[in-house]
């Protein structure tokens, strides 16, 4: 009944308050964030509950909702990541044209995410997916304009993956004339391998696009940076996990772990790690090269599922806690990182990184909001990225995968480069003339980057209380349990006890302060009295910010690349060309049609009565 | 040289240290930099008293004004024995700067240092020996001793006059008062 | 009664860290001015130096400047007690190599955020020669952590060290080419020429120090002190089998002279030429010992 409950509200939601926009801005505002508070208690409410509900059948497919650890998970990231992008548009959509528009398809967007994790057959599943794709996609295309060729990327990748599930489901329904989980997760032992790969396949072509696993990830670059700033959260936050989603149903919900592993002899699992080794390394590097936040986001967006795919996909306990524990950092990191982009946007009306700078006077809480995420990102310790990765890293150095290992570390290395042009280029240095009077971020964005910055901290130094939850989840898959304690884990060999590292880092920093204070009197000089080599500083720009990393960017540059990317515009242009060929047919003459149509009629009769083809 | 003397360090660790630990900037001020290089390399080798070229004038406390001071020089001069912390020593090195030495006459030289920027010591000649040097910095261990270096004090108590000879010399300055200056026109 | 050599061993490890590191720095001015066959200064005379910067009044650029240095002392004070030290290993329990290698992160992360405070492009270019270099010996680093940790089946420091002892060190086992390239890379790590890129006193004035006056450049030396002490300590226990403190301070003391050696002779890379090597031989080398590592382990089930 809550599952019925929160679906229906999450919907009715949506469009009423489409219609309270039309009567009054404010009331819709209002009503948009007491929706999203709503759906986020309703859904914290169903902890532990595991329930199934069929609401509707047609053409004698019951149609079924449900609701176990997993979708509770997942729910709860959905939730709280919209609510909080809601209330973030509070402040950046005033204003702005069409917001009505805004504010529907982004809580559609959210009910159809809510639908995908809490559906418990393959056609809600689809139907649920395809709400989510094309209102992400009128969203994406919100600001016209360059965004309307980065929706059309969007949704054309989308739709070839919704393509591919819809053949997978298809399939699965004429073998087994039953779509729901539970029933297909019966019949998954008597199934033949090769026809599990199959499926398997097509369905990981629809989560590997919607995931943007390495050669189906074109789409997210241009679509996270043109889309609207608490979009781009929500994108980037939760929408590409919905793949992660899909991948955890289409390798372990469904077939179980032990068959997965041996899908195909093994290989699936191969190729799986070794599409996310490189989708850790290449968009890393990618991204140390980008002059615009938001692409340097996006790139960042596609290496961290790298990390989320190798966790799920290496096959052990460990990595799958670390994989969605990744999923779960991931979404409070990103968002925060966009929101805190949007609000730099909303201030200073740009988002090139070349031209900005010297931000952290005027705008300290956006500042502390992005030390906290990139701090996430990289995986320092004491954040609760740390905690995820080390997983991920125990797992793949343990079981003896060293070059999978290497990724990983890499990655991070890669991370660390551009998390820090990004904090240098926008926050520090030399504050630009035409920058001297804007404010500070409104507040309706601070209160999403207190939250987000506090989940971060709080789970890094007590990962336990997340951790649990996850722990369930993996035993329920057949793993055996790891022991967590509320801030640690101790399984095998390595443990890790986060309380110890916080301990010894506030000592040391108490300390180091005290004696800081007690070292010689300081004096507080402004920015500009620095060493110019005897010359005033320039009061222009005298900071070091464009080409910031461009020794390595001309070293690297030839080997990363979007390669992907410019396979896919090979193959566009050939398709193009042969088109253009085909196109030649439709000649426009009577003539020539009347002689198509008496050559297809005599090939007809003659491979008919003459060759007896058919 | 009295740096074994535990009882001395005890007694007053920051004279000792500025004492044995005299980093000059190392900004090539004029023609006398020449005797410089000799003085911090093998052969006479100032590292054994805690003489080090700095990069930075942050990270220096004796600024060697060496050889005749142009007034183009003048303004990094200035710039740069601002940005040095305090307590700071200056130490004028060849005849230009006591009183314009072989430029006397010269339209585009300084001929007193003293009026723009306080100057603790004074080396005559033109140029001076290596060795010099070394004597300058015994001389400056017994002025620190004594607590008679005290340029950086004359010039944050008479910052106005030194500005008031700054600005006459060099027009209006691109900086602003390193200390607050009582306006006139208040 | 554990309790209490815990707490002593957490007082004296970041004191012997301090000592030891502060010796190093006047050992190395002495050495280098020996090798040039000059005088020198005497031993004690960073400790001289660092009483000089105490009693300077530094300049603050704002409250970053201020937390970022402290941050990263913070952090290099919490690297120790991750670090065996001759026996001696407070935070044993926490996570392993892999801690270490993160916590490290906070030394240069700090010194950045704190440069930024400042407006200078030295700064900036000194923090991202810093960054590419560390990404630059990261590479063949990871290869050579990998390959201990495939060998020893191991995450923890402690367990390595301890596998280590009677002579079995890790240079002597299949793993001589890991040390090979750890030896290689080793100046990289420690900032001695020729990789001194990101603190090159004439190319960019100090890089990220170059703000620094009175106590923030007193607070950069002992982080200078600390980070030498740890990054050798890391080799000795890695490659040269810890021991009792006695031991370990020998070792470190002859890995220290080797490197003052290698300093004393080079002249310094470009960031470029510091990448294209760091790149080329010891990641080939790193690269053929994890693979040697794994032919063995897959050889003995």
């Amino acid at each position: 009944m809550l599952v019925k409950a929160i679906l229906i509200a999450a919907f009715s939601g949506a469009f009423f308050t489409y219609l309270l926009g039309k009567a009054s801005a404010w009331l819709r505002n209002f009503f948009a964030v007491l929706i999203s508070v709503i759906l986020a208690v309703l859904i914290s409410v169903s902890y532990g509950k595991s329930e199934q509900i069929a609401y509707f059948s047609f053409l004698d497919l019951s149609l079924v909702l449900r609701i176990n650890l997993l979708s509770w998970l997942f729910a709860i990231a959905i939730q709280t990541i919209t609510t909080l992008s809601v209330i973030f548009s509070l402040s950046y959509m005033k204003g702005k044209e069409r917001t009505d528009f805004y504010y529907l398809m982004m809580l559609l967007c959210n009910a159809g995410m809510l639908g995908i994790v809490l559906s418990g057959d393959l056609v809600s599943f689809y139907i649920f997916w395809e709400i989510m794709s094309w209102s992400a996609f009128l969203l994406i295309s919100y600001n016209r304009g360059p965004a309307l060729s980065a929706g059309m990327r969007y949704i054309v990748m989308s739709l070839i993956g919704s393509i591919a599930m819809l053949i997978g489901i298809l399939s699965l329904y004429a073998t087994y004339g039953t779509l729901n989980i539970t029933g297909i997760q019966s019949v998954m032992d008597s199934a033949s391998g090769g026809y599990i790969l199959f499926v398997s396949i097509l369905f990981l072509i629809a989560f590997g696009i919607k995931n943007a696993v390495w050669p189906l990830h074109i789409w997210l670059p241009s679509a996270h940076s043109e889309a609207p700033c608490p979009f781009s959260a929500i994108l980037s936050g939760i929408l590409i996990k919905m793949g992660t989603y899909g991948f955890i149903l289409c390798l372990y919900v469904i077939p179980g772990a032990a068959l997965y592993l041996g899908l195909g002899g093994g290989i699936l699992r191969h190729v799986l790690v070794v599409l996310a080794w490189i989708t850790i390394v290449i968009p890393s590097f990618i991204a140390l090269m980008q002059d615009d936040a938001k692409r340097l986001l996006a790139w960042s967006s596609i290496a961290q599922v790298g990390y989320i795919i190798m966790g799920i996909s290496i096959g052990t306990g460990l990595g799958l806690v670390g994989g969605i524990f990744h999923f779960f950092n991931h979404a409070a990191f990103k968002a925060l990182l966009f929101l805190a982009i949007g609000a730099i946007e909303y201030r200073t009306g740009t988002r090139d990184l070349n031209s900005l700078g010297g931000l952290i006077k005027k705008m300290p809480v956006t500042f502390i909001a992005v030390l906290a995420g990139t701090c996430g990102l990289i995986g320092i310790p004491l954040t609760n990225g740390f905690v995820s990765k080390w997983l991920i890293y125990k797992t793949l150095i343990l079981n003896n995968h060293p070059f999978l290992a290497f990724a990983a570390l890499l990655g991070t290395w890669g991370t660390i480069l551009y998390s820090y042009k990004l904090i240098h280029n926008i926050f520090l240095g030399q504050l630009p003339e035409r920058l001297k009077g804007i404010k500070s971020a409104p507040v309706s964005m601070r209160l999403p980057f207190i939250v987000l910055s506090a989940v971060i901290v709080l789970f890094g130094i007590l990962p336990g209380l997340p951790l649990s939850v996850i722990n369930s989840i993996t035993t329920s898959f057949g793993f055996e349990p790891l022991n967590i304690t509320i801030w640690g884990i101790t399984s095998g060999s390595g443990h890790l006890n986060t309380i110890n590292i916080f301990a010894a880092f506030l000592a040391a920093f108490i300390l180091v302060w005290l004696i800081f204070r007690a070292g010689g009197k300081k004096v507080n000089i402004p920015q500009h009295s620095s060493y110019a080599a005897g010359a005033p500083v320039p009061p222009e720009k005298y900071h070091y910010t464009v080409g910031f990393y461009n020794p390595l960017f001309r070293m690297i540059k030839p080997y990363f690349r979007d390669i992907a990317d410019d396979f896919y515009s090979q193959l566009v242009k050939g398709l193009t060309v042969i088109s253009d060929r085909v196109r030649k047919l439709y000649c426009g003459d009577l003539g020539i049609y009347l002689i198509y149509i008496v050559l297809f009629l005599s090939i007809l009769v003659i491979s008919k009565i003459g060759l007896k083809l058919w | 040289m009295d740096r074994n003397q535990v009882k001395k360090w005890l007694e007053s660790p920051a004279k000792m240290g500025h004492k044995y630990s005299l980093w000059a900037v190392y900004f090539c001020t004029g023609c006398g930099i020449i005797e410089v290089p000799p003085v911090i390399t093998s052969r006479w080798d100032a590292e054994r008293f805690g003489v080090l070229p700095a990069p930075s004038p942050r990270h220096a406390n004796l600024f060697l004004i060496t050889g005749y001071v142009s007034v183009k020089t003048l303004k990094a001069i200035i710039n740069t024995y601002e940005l040095m912390p305090e307590p700071k020593y200056t130490v004028g090195f060849g005849s230009c700067p006591i009183n314009g030495g072989m430029y006397w006459d010269s339209y585009n030289t300084i001929k007193h240092l003293d009026k723009y920027i306080p100057v603790d010591g004074w080396i005559a000649g033109c140029m001076p020996r290596p060795e010099a040097i070394f004597i300058a910095v015994t001389h400056l261990w017994t002025l620190i001793d004594k607590g008679m270096a005290k340029g950086y004090i004359k010039y944050r108590e008479n910052y106005e006059r030194y500005r008031e000879n700054q600005e006459k010399a060099l027009g209006r300055l691109e900086w602003p008062p390193l200390f607050p200056v009582k306006d006139e026109n208040e | 009664m554990v309790t209490t050599i815990k707490v002593l061993e957490i007082i004296a490890s970041p004191l012997v860290a301090l000592i030891i590191g502060i010796l190093f720095l006047g050992l190395f001015r002495k050495m280098m001015a020996r090798i040039q066959w000059r005088y020198g200064p005497p031993l004690i005379q960073p400790v001289i130096d660092l009483v000089r910067l105490f009693s300077q009044r530094g300049f603050s650029h704002g409250a970053i400047f201020d937390m970022g240095i402290i941050i990263s002392l913070a952090g290099t004070l919490v690297l120790i007690l991750f670090i065996p030290i001759g026996g001696m290993c407070p935070l044993e329990s926490t996570g392993g190599l892999l801690v270490i290698l993160y916590v490290m992160l906070f030394a240069p992360i700090g010194i950045a955020l704190s440069g930024g405070g400042g407006v200078n492009p030295n700064i900036s270019i000194g923090i991202s020669r810093k960054l590419i270099l560390t990404l630059s010996y990261e590479v063949p680093f990871i290869f050579i952590i990998l390959a201990l940790m495939s060998y020893y089946r191991s995450i923890s420091i402690v367990e390595i060290v301890n596998a280590q002892a009677h002579f079995r060190w890790s240079l002597f086992s299949p793993l001589f080419l890991s040390g090979v390239a750890y030896f290689m890379i080793l100046p990289a790590m420690l900032g001695i020429r020729p990789f001194d890129i990101a603190g090159a006193p004439q190319e960019i004035s100090s890089g990220a120090y170059v703000e620094y006056g009175g106590k923030y450049l007193a607070f950069a030396k002992i982080e200078h002190a600390l980070a030498l002490f740890i990054i050798i300590a890391l080799f000795v226990n890695l490659f040269l089998g810890g021991g009792n403190l006695l031991t370990f301070l020998l070792k470190m003391l002859a890995v220290f002279v080797t490197g003052v050696f290698i300093h004393a002779v080079f002249p310094r890379f470009r960031i470029e030429q510091a990448t294209k090597y760091l790149w080329f031989w010891p990641t080939i080398i790193s690269f053929i010992s994890l693979i040697f590592i794994q032919l063995i382990r897959w050889q003995n089930g």
